[in-house]
């Protein structure tokens, strides 16, 4: 068990250092740096290379990694050269917003995905299985900002019901909450057609076991058996559940811009317009360390809830 | 009628149009034309015109045919990363295994449309660069395929048959592996173009993509959110098109899987 620890951990740590050196360098290779661009286009190149130097962007690229390195190690996160103060302080700001959004749109798509899952996998063929089949295939087909115009042409325009954009910071968890309705809601239907897609999957490979069949045989009830055959079934949802739960705090991107929720999505691409890149290693740190997580936790997860696994 | 048959007359549908519209389409769908902004639909212009007063369908016939071009290419681009590298990976064994498994290990570590965006804004914004960034992020998932399947056919019998003729392993993973898996990946290849077509907009949405004036499903649809409420049509027409085409390639994958599901 510790050795398993151990390795997994080395196996984080250097995919991180992979990941994270790629970044840097990725974001340095583009065209145009951060003191040009927050000069303004009519600067002087005086003023221009002061800045730099300010910014410390006039050090060899080796040494400003480094620098990089060691802040990180300390636990800092680094400099926003567009907003002027630290970046943990920048993240520590737009997370709340993004992760209220991925929770609700995570839950949405969880109960929806289930419960459309369970229906058409408990009687495959029946007209509840059509509807469902028809729910996941245009799900899956929808593209995730036009689903947005859809919902705001509907909800927000012809009916009034909900704000068209903008997020109330400030304001009380009702307000909040209405504002983040159109937009869980748009993330969630994509994923619940894929959540419900494969949970319908695994129930019938499920049903179709040995014991299955057995117990139907000896006259058990269908009701008492579809328990059985959930519970053998729905573990298998959970590599699934992790990928998309992990994938929501960077998968809220395009939602964020078409509805102008101030989060993560909106931080990272303002950052990349800016060159900011103290925020966008920030980002992608969090966002990446969040998504190993997620899905290793699912992982242990899995094995905990099905004791198959241990043995394999 | 089967899925595999109306997901491929709806590709072959959209394709054509794309192909052929843009030919026939009287309006460019790049010169401004300020007279004519904000157009209603009218016989001379179905889906009405934009803020530019350029003419929406024309748009989105050309905008597919770059849209198409885009997820097109990045799926072959990805297919062929996956199948040399996983072919690579299994055929030479050792470090070199090792090494390819933990360079596409390092890029599933990323959320998939971070990667890509990130990619993106890397190399830049063009229709080259979008393929090339799709083109790689989806290759791990292809290279993954690749290794298991050829690891599990190189212990089959009939491989070891092979060997024992004595056949090179390079002709056993080509000649005789090779033929009995790939249809298994065009089959998720078609269903890889759908997700392409879909980030593809997402991107160009963002305007990360394809830059303008260029047109793309995704930077018209773009275009069409800053005059949503006025002109809803500007923006149901081409995302219509747009979920149809993904809907298509998701038909005939699905489709596809299926016989070849009740073959084996």
């Amino acid at each position: 068990m510790l050795r398993f620890a151990l390795t997994q951990t080395l196996s984080v740590a250097i995919t991180l250092v992979v990941v994270l050196s790629l970044v840097f360098v990725g974001m340095r290779a583009l065209p145009g740096d951060a003191a040009a661009i927050l000069s303004g286009l009519d600067a002087e190149q005086a003023q221009v290379e002061a800045l730099r130097r300010e910014l410390g962007l006039d050090r060899p690229l080796i040494v400003q990694y480094g620098a990089y390195w060691v802040d990180l190690l300390r636990g800092d996160l680094g400099h926003s050269i567009r907003e002027r103060r630290p970046v943990s302080e920048v993240l520590r700001e737009r997370m709340p917003v993004t992760l209220a959004l991925a929770g609700a749109a995570f839950g949405l798509s969880l109960v929806v995905g289930l419960g459309v899952g369970l229906l058409a996998g408990r009687r495959p063929g029946s007209t509840a299985d059509g509807v469902a089949l028809g729910f996941t295939t245009v799900g899956l087909a929808l593209p995730e900002f036009w689903f947005a115009f859809l919902l705001i042409l509907l909800f927000a325009v012809q009916l009034g019901a909900f704000p068209v954009i903008g997020f109330p910071v400030e304001g009380a968890l009702a307000l909040r909450l209405w504002h983040l309705t159109l937009p869980a809601l748009t993330l969630a239907i994509p994923r619940a057609a894929q959540i419900a897609r494969l949970a319908r999957a695994r129930l019938l490979q499920e049903a179709a076991a040995d014991y299955v069949r057995t117990a139907r045989s000896k006259g058990v009830r269908p009701r008492a058996l579809t328990r059985h055959v959930a519970a053998n079934a729905l573990p298998g949802l959970l590599p699934l559940l992790a990928l998309e739960l992990g994938g929501l705090l960077t998968g809220t991107i395009v939602v964020e811009q078409v509805f102008g929720l101030p989060g993560l999505g909106l931080t990272l691409l303002g950052a990349i317009g800016a060159r900011d890149y103290g925020v966008v290693q920030g980002v992608t740190i969090v966002a990446v360390v969040v998504y190993i997580a997620v899905n290793m936790l699912a992982d242990a997860l899995q094995v905990l809830v099905d004791p198959r696994l241990r043995y394999a | 009628m089967s899925r595999v048959r109306i997901g491929a007359a709806l590709a072959a549908l959209i394709v054509a149009s794309a192909l052929v519209g843009p030919w026939l389409m009287p309006h460019d769908p790049i010169r401004p034309d300020y007279a004519a902004r904000y157009a209603a639909p009218s016989a001379q212009h179905w889906l009405g015109t934009d803020g530019l007063g350029r003419d929406v369908l024309a748009r989105s016939l050309s905008g597919g045919r770059v849209s198409l071009a885009i997820s097109a290419g990045a799926t072959v681009l990805t297919l062929v990363l996956g199948l040399v590298a996983g072919l690579v990976a299994v055929g030479l064994r050792g470090t070199v295994d090792v090494v390819l498994t933990r360079a596409f290990d390092a890029l599933l570590a990323f959320p998939g449309f971070l990667l890509v965006l990130l990619l993106v804004a890397i190399l830049g914004g063009g229709v080259w660069q979008t393929m090339l960034a799709l083109g790689v992020a989806g290759s791990p998932l292809y290279f993954r395929l690749v290794r298991a399947y050829a690891r599990s056919e190189l212990g089959r019998d009939y491989v070891l048959a092979g060997a024992a003729l004595g056949a090179s392993r390079a002709r056993l993973l080509l000649r005789h592996a090779l033929p009995n898996f790939i249809g298994v990946l065009a089959v998720q290849a078609a269903s890889t173009a759908a997700t392409f077509l879909l980030v593809e907009a997402s991107l160009s949405y963002l305007g990360l993509g394809v830059p303008l004036p260029t047109p793309s499903w995704g930077n018209v649809l773009q275009d069409a959110r800053s005059f949503l409420t006025r002109q809803p049509w500007a923006a149901l027409g081409p995302g219509l098109v747009l979920a149809s085409a993904a809907l298509a390639l998701q038909f005939l994958s699905d489709g596809l899987r299926d016989r070849l599901d009740r073959r084996t």
